[in-house]
């Protein structure tokens, strides 16, 4: 099938010396985003700081003008945060380019088909567990949840739920992607059930489980980064790499199939990818919103939709706005970045809404 | 998108935290305090580097005596001060308000939310966190990984109190102000309770709060039910979980005296607004006119030294003839 895609260059074209121009405009953009979130925060260390501190560190003679817990705060602190809204960032607004293109659905995100309600309800169940049922807390390590059998219980989750989702979808032969969003929808709200009933008998891990639910980058470090980074990237990479599919599934089956190709198993390759890249996304920082939806609306609108360009300028987009947005979420204060992603998206995606209904009632 | 289903939860779950976390659930966390060293050798001298088992059971480190010592809850700063360590704090939370002298250390606990970054800036050599996820367990766990010495506090009985401030004196090589502090609070829950033995037990209910319908008061074997117990009553209590009651339970315990702790914080709840509120007014603490607002709540829900004070205003209002 991709020999017969990959004989058409589908959109694409002659632009190369544009793509080369948008990426790395999208690459300064994410720098810049990134010495900034290093730059500033709560405590006086600064960019300076920074860049002394890096030196000596590469063994260059400087004299020693920070505070001795400055290099602390910004490699222990500060930099995993970042390190975190890059790859979730790239990962959401990856995942979410593909979704919308899957189901040709400008609603679509990276969460719509189940894997945010899965994920959900994986970490909620493993963070609330031990108290429902207290035999389950062996001993005083597992009362004291580590961080890592959250993380594996929401990628594990997120990954469950679509599996269940495609599967019962698929129940009385081929799926359409409007059944595969519906069930998507009616199997999330199971899920979101389930962990509404698991966090109202949280007790004293309510407050764990909501900060997990409202999506945080606080509690990603090295060894967390060191699992997801590869699972995203390796994942978007691999995404990538098929943008003429991409491109293809926008004329839709019936075009498609006129054009001898069949779509259902390049379909699936994609669902697949695409949610382990969400699962990861989300496994490390938590259902984060908007990013993956507002993102690759918002790049499409300046770029067009070829998915060679698309998909990873949605990366460098979705990157550079979580990052800000972890910025704004710790200088305000403890504001959890989920709804300072909300914050910046609701307001956008109105004003899309609004757009799109002027431009269909338009002479 | 499947996250947005929940956002509507978010103001009913935060109000929730407050008002089960200050009055513990019964939890599978180990027994409290166990390991603090007998206190009837207090003079012991204490040596560094020394191993304590926390209220978490953690096997906390501390490498050398604490000179800047981090406080994540009122509670904890309250103990530092009573051990007579205030000068040695660097970080306490916004809602240090006691004793005056906290007033000029930094903050490190914006609003509810531990800023790792000015914990990190303080440069602590100990780090005092509440459990009960009242400090997170994630926050806990990346300060841990930062090689600070976090020791974890989470009382979950009057008696564990007292454990508490003789682990921390330990802690910080004050053994012998944590027996001082002690021996004080030990005699005076003694003469509590000898004031109210014998003496009929109330039927009691604690308010903590009402939210959306939803009543709130002490969670069924929770530390505030050990303390209404301690002062002389019997505690109506909720549920283990979320320590909520529903009214048709609360009704049908029949109080005879309502506390209402919530009217500290809310002068719109009086006596009289309870007896006007629907279901309410057949129980018996309302026909009798047995309706007390608890103005002390601040120190009974904050188990530092203080919450003796509490218990002793608690046994006041359950026995006013016997304890004053």
């Amino acid at each position: 099938m991709r020999a017969s895609v990959a004989a058409r260059p589908l959109v694409g074209g002659p632009g190369l010396g544009r793509a080369s121009l948008v990426i790395g405009a999208g690459i300064i953009l994410v720098v810049v985003a990134a010495l900034t979130a290093i730059a500033v925060g709560s405590t006086e260390v600064g960019l300076g700081d920074a860049i002394g501190i890096l030196a000596q560190r590469l063994g260059i003679p400087v004299t020693e003008s920070w505070a001795p817990t400055a290099p602390t705060i910004l490699f222990e602190v500060r930099l995993p945060r970042v390190l975190a809204g890059i790859v979730v960032g790239a990962g959401l607004g990856a995942a979410g380019v593909v979704f919308q293109a899957l189901l040709r659905n400008p609603m679509a995100d990276p969460y719509v088909i189940g894997a945010a309600a899965g994920a959900s309800l994986g970490a909620v169940l493993a963070i609330t567990a031990p108290i429902i049922l207290p035999v389950l807390a062996v001993g005083a390590g597992t009362a004291w949840l580590g961080i890592g059998l959250v993380q594996v219980a929401a990628f594990v989750g997120g990954l469950g739920a679509v599996a269940i989702v495609l599967a019962v979808a698929r129940q009385g032969g081929r799926s359409s992607m409007v059944t595969l969003l519906l069930t998507g929808y009616a199997v999330s709200s199971l899920l979101a059930a389930g962990t509404a009933l698991l966090l109202v008998n949280s007790g004293r891990a309510m407050s764990a489980v909501v900060g997990w639910l409202l999506g945080s980058l606080g509690g990603a470090g090295y060894p967390e980064l060191a699992i997801a980074a590869p699972l995203v990237i390796g994942g978007s990479a691999l995404l990538l790499v098929q943008w003429r599919t991409l491109n293809l599934l926008l004329l839709g089956d019936e075009a498609a199939a006129g054009l001898g190709v069949d779509l259902v198993p390049a379909r699936r390759g994609l669902v697949l990818l695409a949610t382990i890249v969400t699962s990861a996304a989300v496994a490390l920082a938590g259902t984060i919103g908007f990013v993956g939806l507002v993102v690759p609306h918002l790049v499409r609108l300046v770029l067009g939709p070829d998915h060679r360009l698309l998909l990873p300028a949605s990366c460098l987009g979705g990157a550079a706005l979580l990052v800000t947005a972890d910025l704004v979420a710790r200088v305000a204060g403890g504001v959890p970045v989920g709804v300072v992603t909300a914050l910046i998206g609701a307001p956008f995606f109105l004003w899309l809404l609004h757009r799109a209904a002027t431009a269909s009632t338009a002479p | 998108m499947a996250s947005s289903r929940f956002r509507f939860l978010v103001p009913l779950i935060l109000a929730l935290a407050t008002a089960c976390q200050p009055s513990a659930s019964a939890s599978p966390s180990p027994s409290t305090a166990s390991s603090v060293a007998p206190s009837a050798s207090a003079a012991a001298e204490v040596s560094y580097p020394q191993t304590l088992t926390d209220d978490a059971g953690r096997q906390v480190e501390i490498p050398a005596e604490p000179e800047r010592i981090v406080s994540l809850a009122p509670s904890n700063t309250e103990i530092v001060c009573a051990l007579d360590a205030c000068d040695r704090l660097v970080g306490v939370t916004d809602f240090d308000d006691y004793p005056a002298e906290v007033a000029d250390v930094a903050h490190v606990v914006i609003g509810a939310v531990v800023d790792v970054e000015l914990v990190v800036e303080a440069d602590p050599d100990l780090i005092i966190a509440a459990g009960n996820e009242l400090t997170p367990t994630a926050v806990i766990d990346q300060l841990a990984e930062l090689d600070y010495p976090v020791l974890v506090l989470y009382p979950e009985s009057l008696e564990a109190v007292l454990d508490n401030v003789e682990l921390v004196g330990t802690a910080i090589n004050a053994t012998d102000a944590a027996t001082a502090v002690t021996g004080d609070m030990t005699q005076r829950i003694a003469a509590v309770r000898e004031a109210v033995a014998g003496e009929p037990a109330p039927r009691t209910f604690y308010e903590v709060g009402l939210f959306e319908g939803a009543i709130y008061t002490a969670g069924e074997d929770s530390f505030l039910a050990g303390m209404i117990d301690t002062a002389g009553g019997e505690p109506i209590t909720g549920d283990p979980l979320t320590t909520s009651i529903a009214l048709e339970d609360l009704v049908a315990a029949d109080p005879e005296l309502i506390l209402l702790g919530d009217a500290a914080y809310d002068p719109s709840i009086t006596p009289e607004s309870v007896a006007v509120r629907p279901g309410w007014e057949g129980m018996t603490a309302v026909t009798t006119g047995n309706v007390l607002v608890m103005a002390e709540d601040p120190v009974i829900t904050r188990p530092g030294p203080r919450i003796v004070d509490g218990l002793e205003a608690m046994a006041a209002a359950i026995h006013p003839d016997a304890f004053d």
